[in-house]
């Protein structure tokens, strides 16, 4: 509506945001976990009565910041700017919500931001140069300036799934700011930032077991075993309370959210929405194994735990970390902000003008004179392109394929008319417009499904 | 009595009768050998993990389908109407595909390491046994959906033995239960499939583990060639077993994953008198026996009908020469004959890739 729609082929705008949040999430999760990870261990190292096994661990963990400082420092912080450009241009009416409401939040976000990031470097550069204890003091304000950063990003994400009451009976009056944290500490606020910090601690362990595990454990026995299973132990509070935390967060979620978990229990039918049902099960599944490979190759026995068998536990938690993103975005829909604005960025509450004015009557960029088959093709992009591509993601050609004009047409009715019991309003926006609209739209449909009919 | 005493007196009741200790103690004296090939060791234990996934969700999948006139209905209702019936049926057609796969790559193993010489020819033989009975299962399995895809091609695949003089024909009309593929085929079809093989594959395979069991696992040349100071080895119990039920626990999840993020969905109703639909072609393992023979006819003194019997009669020979590797290549030390056993792998793998690269080209 207000900006013109950023057009990607074949995999659509919405994988452009989720291929960027999730490779930062696992990173910046990572950052989390593991800022603890380091200054816990150096502690556990300092206090070492045996002096040859101090000065082991501690070159260890010396080797481990480094591949920490890398890989949070260049591809944590590349990747989180790259969703800011992301959402910017495929989502720009959400975008500009979020930042009316939580510049503030955002603030505080960076100034922890820019604390991390000049810890983490003086962390890894000191290291033998300054004393033990002011070391460890410069991991411990590390530690807090990434859980801080986690405490405020939480707060905005599960804002998107769960507004709460309160900012919505405020939301477009101009005052939604006055509610911060009425917005802020949202009804899954809670459960979401434990579940997180479950994750940001096994991912601590995962990577931990990534650099212990190319320790010579014919060489360095000792050394292996004891830092292969601490680094396991890591995993311990996600094994006992990431299942408690699920449940909760399940029942924080509002009905309609729920319900998108079981639609694909029954079914694989396209256009069902039955995705979120299945990556809940990937979720489940990798979780289990992560446990039990951590436990029976490099709990019981640590020496002969290789590279290998790390990478497989850390594939098996990029899985699962990625699948769980991909589900916490779906349970959104129909919504990108629950219950205020639609998946597509049309607001809940301008619905009715809308199909009064007609879509495009404030895009400005679209000659409202222009042929039906152009208007129609606008419309398309701003009303369907967030979920739907052509040819390649949620295809449109494919699943209005053997539906013919007519059809078609009645299908886009029913969206519009968006009437209580409809099947699809579990998970799609209404489509929104005058009836001429409607016939736009359908027009071009019907052009593409069937362009020799 | 403590907890520990009752497990510790059950264990020993059960012991007396079962003697799981000597079993234990077996398996702990039992060793593997540790090389840089290790790795290849896996494919068998994950064939048979894989088997044993095909044999649970095959039962589940027993209790709804129909087979018959309604084979196409209950398949239908298995996808899209019940509780997790698509898990299930992703998860058997799934899996069929990546045991398929693994027996591949073990057998592909066990020849580059020429695990087949003295004395483990029957296990060759068992096993390639095993790959073909597999192959079967996947062919009758391929067409219980009932689905347009699943009827044409196995209507064409069916048109192939048609080719061979007197049996061909008659072979093919018995399986098909008439000259159509119709419900009665796949009436036929789930027999072979649920009865018939089982009962062929699982005593079968019982002879192949046992026959591993008895002879251990084979060393490749170049570790034989070592002095057996320098040859390294683990126990079998526990610390291959852990390893080894860590390669199934990876299988399961690489399956979990293909089941739910791509579930096999079932395409439309077959209907005998529609043409047929574009991009009919056979299952993948499939394609490269499909495409040889169809490259063999196109040679210009292989057309017609004698070119079609002789090209059967080329591929059936190049199989057995495959079969009997164990017969000709007896060497122990690696010389001019495993070289050229070893070529002949390079130029197997070499068709298989090639031609199945071409049959899915000439599809597009």
């Amino acid at each position: 509506m207000n900006y013109p729609f950023w057009e990607i082929p074949i995999l659509g705008s919405g994988w452009v945001i989720g291929i960027i949040a999730i490779f930062h999430v696992m990173i910046s999760q990572f950052a989390v976990g593991g800022g603890l990870y380091l200054p816990m261990a150096e502690r556990k190292a300092l206090a070492m009565k045996d002096p040859e096994m101090r000065a082991a661990w501690l070159k260890q963990i010396a080797k481990h910041s480094k591949f920490f400082l890398l890989l949070t420092g260049v591809f944590g912080t590349v990747s989180g700017v790259g969703i800011w450009f992301a959402i910017g241009l495929t989502h720009p009416e959400a975008t500009s919500t979020l930042i009316h409401n939580f510049v503030f939040g955002w603030a505080m976000e960076w100034v922890f931001f820019l604390v991390e990031l000049a810890t983490v470097a003086v962390y890894y550069y000191t290291w033998d140069r300054i004393d033990e204890k002011l070391h460890l003091t410069v991991g411990w304000v590390y530690a807090g300036a990434s859980a801080a950063t986690l405490i405020i990003i939480n707060g905005i994400l599960a804002f998107m799934l769960t507004p709460g009451d309160t900012w919505i009976s405020v939301a477009g009056t101009g005052q939604e700011a006055s509610k911060f944290w009425n917005a802020f500490f949202n009804p899954t606020y809670w459960p979401s930032l434990l579940l997180r910090t479950c994750v940001c601690l096994s991912l601590a362990a995962v990577w931990a077991l990534i650099t212990s595990s190319q320790i010579d454990g014919d060489k360095e026995p000792a050394l292996k075993t004891s830092l292969v299973q601490w680094s396991v132990k890591w995993l311990v509070p996600s094994f006992v309370a990431m299942p408690f935390l699920m449940i909760w967060y399940y029942f924080m979620v509002p009905a309609s959210q729920q319900a998108l978990l079981t639609l694909g229990i029954d079914t694989v039918n396209a256009g069902t929405f039955s995705t979120v049902t299945r990556m809940a099960l990937v979720i489940i599944i990798t979780s289990a194994t992560i446990i039990g490979v951590a436990y029976f190759l490099a709990y019981r026995s640590p020496r002969d735990f290789n590279l290998s068998h790390a990478l497989a536990v850390l594939l098996l938690a990029l899985m699962a970390t990625g699948a769980g993103e991909y589900s916490r975005e779906m349970l959104r829909k129909p919504y990108v902000i629950g219950r205020w604005m639609y998946s597509n960025g049309v607001r809940v509450p301008y619905v009715s003008r809308i199909n009064q004015q007609g879509y495009l009557k404030d895009s400005l960029w679209v000659y409202n004179n222009t042929s039906s088959y152009s208007r129609g093709e606008a419309i398309f992009r701003g009303e369907c392109g967030s979920c739907h591509t052509m040819d390649g993601y949620r295809p449109i050609r494919q699943l209005l394929s053997g539906r013919d004009s007519e059809n078609i047409r009645s299908f886009i009715v029913m969206l519009h008319d968006y009437k209580p019991d409809m099947p699809y309003r579990k998970f799609m926006p209404p489509m929104v417009g005058t009836t001429q609209d409607v016939s736009d739209l359908a027009g071009y449909l019907n052009d593409q499904v069937n362009p020799h009919k | 009595m403590s907890m520990k005493s009752v497990t510790g007196s059950v264990y020993e009741w059960v012991d007396e009768r079962l003697g799981i200790s000597e079993l234990a103690a077996f398996a702990r004296h039992k060793q593997v050998p540790v090389h840089s090939q290790s790795f290849w060791y896996y494919w068998g234990g994950i064939s048979l993990f894989l088997f044993l996934v095909q044999c649970f969700t095959g039962v589940l999948l027993l209790v709804y389908y129909r087979p018959g006139a309604e084979a196409y209905e209950s398949v239908r209702q298995i996808t899209f109407t019940m509780h997790f019936g698509w898990l299930i049926r992703s998860a058997h057609s799934w899996s069929a595909n990546l045991m398929m796969f693994s027996i591949l790559v073990h057998m592909f193993s066990v020849f580059f390491m020429r695990a087949y010489r003295q004395p483990r020819e029957f296990g060759w033989l068992s096993g390639m046994a095993l790959l073909g009975l597999a192959a079967v299962f996947g062919f009758s399995g391929y067409l219980l959906p009932m689905d347009e895809l699943s009827y044409f091609a196995t209507k064409v695949g069916l048109e192939i033995p048609t080719a061979i003089p007197w049996i061909g024909p008659l072979v093919a009309n018995m399986l098909r239960g008439g000259p159509e593929v119709s419900e009665f085929t796949v009436q036929r079809f789930f027999a072979l499939h649920v009865v018939v093989l089982p009962a062929l594959f699982i005593p079968l395979l019982g002879f192949h583990l046992w026959l591993v069991q008895r002879h251990g696992n084979a060393l490749p040349p170049s570790v034989e060639a070592l002095p057996a100071e320098q040859r390294k080895s683990i126990p079998f119990f526990p610390n291959f077993l852990r390893k080894d039920l860590a390669m199934w626990i990876v299988a399961l999840n690489i399956l979990a994953l293909l089941a739910s993020v791509f579930p096999w969905s079932l395409g439309k109703a077959y209907d005998p008198l529609a043409p047929a639909p574009m991009g009919i072609h056979p299952e993948w393992y499939f394609m490269s026996p499909f495409e040889m023979l169809k490259l063999l006819g196109m040679i210009p003194w292989l057309q017609g009908e004698a070119g079609e019997i002789a090209g059967i009669l080329l591929f059936t020979l190049g199989i057995v020469l495959w079969l009997l590797i164990p017969f000709y290549d007896t060497r122990k030390a690696s010389g001019q004959k495993a070289r050229a056993a070893h070529y002949f792998g390079l130029i197997a793998i070499f068709a298989l890739l090639s031609t199945t690269i071409i049959g899915y080209l000439a599809i597009r």
